[in-house]
């Protein structure tokens, strides 16, 4: 279909979320069902329209980037309406839709304090449209722009409907609700970067003929149009950018506050889709356009992505708080992710594209579980949990298997992200030095061990063992028919991407082998 | 060509409906001019002339007076008497403003720079009975005089030195007289920087705003911080460009500083401020260091075309969405019966409309997309990074710090209003947001989302403007 090819159902896919989300504002606050349902519906729209590009997309050129278009957007600083999407692009946009859709459906029956569906759905809704719109944007500034768009509705849904516990934070004299330093923090750790960014891609610009589209500064770059310390500047900017967001060590400590604070649904797409926009920009912007300088920084990227391994899983086990734990196992697995893109080989960087991918589905599945959890018991303190199994069979089972796929189980999704980048890790690209990614790769498969580790205690202190007194004569309500109907299509997605890893691998080898090529040559 | 001059001051009945429709007739004029335009049309011996940076200036001062009559409206009435001379006293001020962005000389400049602020002397002590108002009248007085009296005696500097008045022979005789370095005309730069930087509040100058802004009447500061800041930058631009701008290299660096100083001193010291009203005025310090810093970097590089396309097009982003900012302080002050906004707790339950405006107009003026100041900062460091000098580099750098810190207190207030806990003291008075506010409200917020979506059409104003450099 025309409409599809042309760039029209892209943009629909982006922008449609976002005119559903000024729609509901126009519906009067009363219509609670009203509102959900038409956020329902669209968020299912906005998921089809996906699902019908992915079925036009053509994947024997999947290294192409497709079903775009360009048109004149700010013409006096040569910005472009420029979109397309390829085989990197394509399972993160399809995540992103996919993920919205879930997130709405648990979000109808388990609403967080102070309930209010119209603000919190319409949030929901814009962030999606930032979120899409930046795995589709070939611009930088249209990207930046899409990039950013998504801290305001995050900030909103950590800010008002989080966490309100009161706690004494370092640096504030008085005691502050959790969800206000937490909504603040991230708002600045994350404008913080991206205003470098900005300053990179304006180097960009102004060294590469004034342009601002991705596909002409790749093709600048690859031929070796930047260099020298102009080019160690860039990068290092656009590092910090994207950096930020993954969140590498050290620049983590905003993530499990933020996942900590979130509700519920918040942390489910902070996980699955945010934190994926900086791993997204390393791939897409950072190493296709400063080849050279990619492979300056990949030991240090290496070294740091370890770090954060080593350093996540170590901080999990400290953990008593469930969510906070599962926040930190975030860190683990994105350093995974990094330390895959930082091989800078194909199958590094593919561990990378289906690293982001699973660990989109089973975290966010993980925090879907201990969100409801700390709905229905009033408190994520595990040494008071346990006993789960027994409380809540469903939920516990769930959260059984999910821990098992977080932490690598061969034949669920988490286990080839992490086993590729090791593979990718012990045998980097050429001219990169062997001993700082085989030393990196050992202390990842060191973490692979932690990560087993803190995930089966957790499993042992939450689900197993006799519950304590404090619940035996209280009602527990186990999962709701809202929230399988979130949780089940994430499980199906685990076990099939780990049983069939093609799914991912099949759109993203080839963009993935020809980014790379065209970079490095050979 | 004269009628948009002579139509606002004709409309001085005391009636405020009569200077609504004055204002807006007096638009007609120039989008006739904008439409017939050809070239520059002189007048009064090439002291006066239209192009369209001054048409485009034009439209900009009697929209933002426009607006500013229908923030006053209701405050006017209230206070029962006066309201022929208020609003007289504000159109003068619109027509120094006009004249200013058509002058080509020294002293049609400097009689429509101080005929834009004297009536600001008196309508900020407009509230008689209120000490912070005298306070913030008188130092705005005495500052205003120092800062005439600087201006002039710059001016009088670059007469002795080339026995011209008007800009184009001026620099004329500076460049075939090769005076370029002529310590003088870097004296005579710096007194009217000086002058005109009481006008814009830019660091050091900046001392009486926050006084002068706290104790005038809310309409009356909106129109300080939006109008008479870009009366100053009119006259700034036309100034560097016309006549100072082959000595670019010395008084660009000292610029540069200036506007990192402001940026960072308004920026830090809006932190620490309870009133939003102090608040903003810090806030607007800071914003006229971000419009400042490309003018400096286009006298370093010689590139001013760039320049005021960055500043031009800031200034008008700016003039909207700080006017709007504005306007939700007034409904909420008015609401909370505080000037402290820390009381406004969760007061967006009350008018979720206002709470939206409010989180609309602080975030844009944070700089974040896709409202209109994410595009007003992306130009500024756009010309502050155009040739890679490393003052403008520098510039950049201080400004993406400031652009963060800016953060925190832009979101602090959409913070208290909506995430604090409502203080249900007075629950019982309903809201009000009268009619002639809501035009505003509307008008402000259309254009703050259509500059940060489609930003094509508000740089293209800068673009078209800053063309006028080559004239």
């Amino acid at each position: 279909m025309e409409i599809l090819t042309n760039g029209v159902g892209l943009s629909a896919v982006v922008f449609f979320p976002l005119v559903s989300a000024l729609v509901i504002t126009l519906i009067p606050k009363g219509q609670e069902f009203l509102i959900k349902v038409f956020a329902l519906v669209s968020s299912i729209i906005t998921f089809v329209f996906s699902v019908l590009l992915l079925l036009e997309f053509d994947f024997s050129s999947a290294d192409k980037l497709q079903l775009g278009n360009k048109i004149s957007w700010i013409r006096s600083i040569n910005a472009n309406y420029e979109i397309g999407i390829d085989g990197i692009s394509l399972p993160l946009l399809v995540l992103s839709t996919f993920i919205t859709v879930l997130a709405i459906i648990y979000s109808i029956e388990h609403l967080p304090e102070p309930k209010s569906p119209k603000g919190f759905l319409a949030l929901i809704l814009v962030l999606e449209t930032g979120m899409n719109g930046t795995f589709v944007a070939l611009d930088l500034i249209l990207f930046f722009v899409f990039f950013e768009i998504v801290l305001l509705p995050m900030y909103f849904m950590i800010g008002i409907w989080g966490d309100r516990t009161v706690r004494t934070v370092a640096g504030f004299k008085n005691q502050i609700e959790t969800r206000l330093y937490a909504s603040i923090k991230f708002f600045v750790f994350t404008l913080f970067g991206s205003a470098f960014m900005l300053l990179g891609f304006l180097g960009l610009y102004y060294r590469g003929n004034k342009t601002f589209s991705i596909p002409e500064l790749i093709e600048l770059g690859s031929a070796g149009a930047f260099t020298g310390t102009f080019a160690t500047l860039v990068f290092a900017v656009l590092f910090l950018g994207f950096a930020v967001k993954v969140p590498m060590w050290p620049l983590h400590t905003w993530l499990p506050d933020a996942h900590t604070a979130a509700p519920t649904v918040g942390s489910v797409l902070l996980a699955a889709i945010l934190l994926k926009l900086g791993s997204y920009g390393f791939v897409r912007i950072a190493i296709p356009i400063l080849p050279e300088q990619a492979k300056a920084w990949a030991p240090a990227i290496a070294i740091l992505s370890a770090i954060g391994i080593i350093y996540g899983s170590l901080a999990c086990l400290a953990q008593t708080d469930l969510k906070r734990l599962i926040a930190f196992s975030s860190v683990g697995h994105m350093g995974f992710v990094m330390l895959g893109i930082a091989s800078l080989t194909p199958i590094g960087i593919n561990a990378a594209m289906i690293g982001m991918v699973a660990h989109g589905v089973i975290t966010g599945l993980l925090f879907f579980l201990s969100g409801s959890m700390a709905h229905t018991y009033h408190t994520r303190d595990m040494g008071r949990l346990g006993g789960n199994m027994k409380l809540l069979p469903k939920t516990g089972a769930l959260l059984g298997f999910t821990a098992m796929a977080s932490l690598g189980l061969p034949g669920l999704a988490g286990f080839w992200g992490e086993f590729m980048a090791l593979l990718g890790a012990y045998n980097p690209l050429d001219g990169l030095n062997v001993t700082v990614f085989r030393t990196s790769m050992v202390a990842g498969a060191v973490g692979t061990v932690l990560t087993a580790g803190y995930l089966l205690w957790m499993l042992q202190r939450v689900n197993l063992g006799e519950p304590s007194e404090e619940w035996m004569d209280k009602e527990l309500h186990d999962a709701d028919a809202y929230e399988l109907a979130a949780w089940i299509p994430l499980v199906i997605l685990t076990i099939l991407i780990g049983v069939f890893p093609k799914l991912i691998f099949g759109a993203t080898n080839d963009a993935v082998i020809a980014m790379l090529s065209k970079a490095f040559g050979g | 060509m004269i009628l948009d001059l002579i139509l606002p001051r004709r409309s001085k009945y005391y009636v405020a409906a009569f200077a609504l429709l004055g204002t807006l007739f007096s638009l007609a004029p120039l989008v006739v001019q904008w439409v017939n335009y050809t070239n520059p049309i002189y007048a009064f011996e090439d002291s006066f002339v239209v192009d369209k940076f001054s048409i485009i200036f034009k439209g900009l001062f009697i929209l933002i007076t426009y607006l500013t009559f229908l923030l006053s409206i209701n405050f006017i009435e209230s206070d029962k008497y006066y309201q022929g001379e208020y609003y007289y006293l504000l159109l003068s001020s619109l027509l120094g403003a006009l004249i200013v962005s058509s002058s080509r000389d020294l002293l049609t400049i400097f009689i429509g720079i101080e005929l834009a602020s004297t009536p600001m002397f008196l309508l900020s002590g407009w509230k008689k009975g209120d000490r912070k108002s005298n306070e913030g009248a008188i130092k705005f007085f005495l500052l205003g005089v120092l800062s005439a009296s600087l201006i002039l005696y710059g001016f009088s500097l670059l007469y002795g030195l080339t026995g011209k008045i008007v800009f184009s022979e001026i620099s004329t005789f500076i460049i075939n007289g090769a005076l370029q370095s002529s310590p003088v005309l870097l004296l005579s730069a710096i007194l009217v920087i000086s002058g005109i930087g009481f006008k814009i509040s830019i660091v050091p100058f900046h001392s009486w705003a926050p006084d002068t802004y706290e104790g005038a009447p809310l309409p009356v500061t909106a129109y300080l911080s939006v109008s008479s800041k870009a009366t100053g930058f009119v006259a700034l631009i036309i100034l560097l460009t016309k006549v100072f701008s082959s000595a670019g290299e010395s008084w660009g660096v000292i610029l540069a500083i200036i506007a990192g100083l402001t940026m960072t001193l308004g920026n830090l010291v809006a932190l620490q401020q309870s009133n939003p009203v102090r608040l903003l005025a810090y806030s607007s310090i800071a914003q006229a260091g971000f419009i400042l810093a490309p003018l400096s970097v286009a006298g370093i590089t010689g590139n001013f075309q760039d320049g005021i396309f960055a500043s031009v097009t800031y200034l008008i982003i700016y003039a909207f969405m700080n006017l709007g900012a504005f306007l939700t302080v007034q409904l909420f002050s008015n609401h909370a019966g505080s000037t402290n906004f820390y009381e406004w707790g969760g007061i967006a339950k009350k008018s979720p409309i206002t709470g939206v405006l409010t989180t609309i107009f602080f975030f844009s003026l944070a700089g974040i997309p896709p409202l209109g100041g994410w595009f007003a900062k992306f130009v500024v460091f756009r010309s502050m990074l155009s040739t890679g000098e490393p003052i403008g580099l520098t510039l950049g750098i201080v400004g993406a710090v400031n652009a963060v810190i800016a953060l925190v207190y832009y979101a602090r207030i959409s913070k208290v209003i909506w995430m604090d806990e409502l203080k249900d003291v007075d629950s019982e008075t309903s809201f009000k947001f009268e009619s002639p506010l809501k035009v505003v409200g509307v008008f402000t917020v259309l254009i703050t989302f259509i500059s940060g979506i489609f930003p094509g059409i508000f740089s293209y104003l800068g673009e078209v403007s800053s063309i006028f450099f080559g004239n």
